[in-house]
């Protein structure tokens, strides 16, 4: 069954079916490639963007973990106060 | 003056190209590693969401006008996209179609195109940037700013 509907996919123009739990997931290449093209417009040299590079993704990733918990803090709070 | 007429049709140029495809205008600026950095990390996103949601809802003006206004900086990619959108047949929306998505790979792929077409801009905006400037990045200029300001605070 699973391998009659991998045979019958064409990619672009059939949709991907995402496994449960991977939209959270697919974050991380996002941020990834974010990070490289913001820190790609401040380089002077490729050699200058490995570093810079895992910096800026380790800050966003981090940043959109404080965000996703803070906004789950005041949702709480919001339920237990009203 | 001529060197500035140069200099604003270079720049001109590396824009074009660079909205064209990504990290063309670096290429063409002999900033080859750096315009190879941006073909990959915006081609990435832009077919891995296109791969994802598919072409037929998600690269169309008609069914959402929004995300292909945020797609239309990768030129090249959107008017492909466009095309293959457009070759599907239709389906009216009670019907099942194989060719739309929906929950969540849908979210998903309008997340990455749109991501991707708005990183372009970034892309485009720097070529325009470093034909101006012999190839030097946009902190240069802050750099340069910043010395000045400190040049005329001294004095």
């Amino acid at each position: 069954m699973i391998a009659a509907r991998v045979l019958a996919w064409i990619p672009f123009l059939h949709p991907l079916d995402l496994p449960d739990g991977a939209r959270l997931w697919m974050f991380l290449p996002l941020a990834a490639c974010i990070a490289l093209v913001y820190r790609a417009t401040r380089a002077r040299r490729v050699s200058d963007l490995p570093r810079a590079t895992v910096v800026t993704f380790i800050n966003l990733v981090v940043g959109m973990w404080l965000i996703a918990i803070a906004a789950y803090v005041v949702h709480e709070a919001v339920l237990r106060l009203t | 003056m001529a060197a500035r007429s140069d200099r604003t049709a270079r720049a001109i140029q590396a824009g074009l190209l660079a909205c064209l495809l990504p990290g063309a205008g670096h290429f063409w600026l002999r900033q080859r590693g750096i315009g190879l950095v941006f073909f990959a990390a915006i081609s990435l996103p832009y077919w891995g969401g296109a791969a994802i949601g598919g072409v037929k809802e998600n690269i169309n003006p008609v069914a959402n006008r929004w995300l292909f206004i945020a797609e239309l900086p990768v030129l090249s990619y959107t008017l492909i996209g466009m095309a293959a959108s457009r070759s599907l047949p239709t389906v009216p929306p009670t019907q099942y179609s194989p060719y739309v998505s929906y929950y969540p790979e849908s979210d998903v792929a309008q997340i990455f195109l749109a991501t991707a077409g708005l990183l372009n801009v970034l892309a485009i905006l720097d070529a325009i940037a470093r034909a101006q400037t012999d190839g030097k990045p946009v902190f240069e200029h802050e750099l340069a700013a910043g010395e000045a300001a400190r040049h005329e605070g001294g004095t």
